[in-house]
């Protein structure tokens, strides 16, 4: 093996140290990432399972990152793109259209339940349990729920989930509004709401 | 509620766009006067605010600490 050349060494230092600030900043996201993870898929395990796969591959191919664009996003692109490949969403038939309520249905409906008529619409939510909120999420539909989960969850704007999902961002509208419109219709129609 | 109700109709339309930011001036301020004088409206504006928040923090799961040390493991080896 031929001598490195102090030029060669200090490439070589240089990329270290570009590699290891990457690997912190990355963990650095963990929780972050987890969290939009873990509405993404069914179980902890999956999301567990999706996590490692998904920093697995963010550490060996770190060079494809451009520093000083949205690391989060670009980890949750790999993350998304991983749950596609491995099949873990069913495929929903072509002609199973989810049942869709108006934006006010899910407050009627809680207004109809309550005996008085006369709601906080502040304290209304309270009714819900934190498990209704979960089941109903994870009923919506896949394509419908990448995408409320991405920003309302996640907090990406559309622009952001558009490019982690490969759509446009027309595209995340719709669904963002739809999948919101079918997560309280669930709400309304399962989660009701003993009062 | 009559006189309202096509209003209303529209102003449950305009709501997610509204709630988002994504209406132009002259869009959010027709909601805003509207939203002004129909109690109706704003009530159900009003619980879908608290909503959004509510799903965002119940459905906000920690991760598991031995995950953490898992995909610190992953790291290239200096």
């Amino acid at each position: 093996m031929s001598e490195t050349t102090p030029s060669e060494a200090r490439r070589l230092a240089t990329d270290a140290r570009d590699r290891v600030r990457f690997e912190e900043e990355a963990l650095e996201l963990a929780d972050q990432v987890y969290r939009v993870a873990r509405r993404l898929v069914s179980t902890r395990e999956e999301a567990e399972e999706l996590m490692q796969e998904t920093y697995a591959r963010a550490f060996r191919s770190w060079r494809s990152f451009t520093p000083g664009t949205n690391l989060r996003a670009w980890l949750l692109r790999i993350l998304t793109n991983l749950n596609i490949d491995r099949g873990r969403r069913k495929q929903r038939a072509p002609d199973e259209q989810p049942l869709e309520e108006g934006d006010y249905y899910l407050y009627n409906r809680l207004e109809q339940n309550s005996g008085d008529g006369n709601l906080d619409e502040e304290r209304v939510v309270e009714r819900l349990s934190q498990d209704d909120i979960v089941s109903a999420l994870s009923a919506v539909p896949h394509d419908f729920r990448d995408v409320v989960v991405l920003v309302d969850i996640g907090d990406f704007t559309y622009a952001d989930a558009a490019s982690i999902l490969d759509i446009p961002v027309g595209t995340v509208m719709s669904r963002l509004h739809r999948g919101r419109r079918i997560l309280k219709r669930e709400l309304a129609d399962n989660a009701m709401v003993d009062a | 509620m009559t006189v309202y109700e096509d209003l209303c109709e529209k102003c449950e339309e305009l709501m997610q766009p509204f709630l988002d930011r994504q209406l132009d001036d002259g869009e959010r301020a027709k909601a805003e006067e509207h939203l002004a004088r129909c109690g109706y409206c704003a009530r159900r504006y009003r619980f879908e605010e608290t909503l959004r928040t509510f799903v965002r923090q119940v459905c906000s799961e920690s991760m598991p600490p031995e995950l953490k040390a898992k995909l610190k493991a992953l790291r290239t080896p200096l």
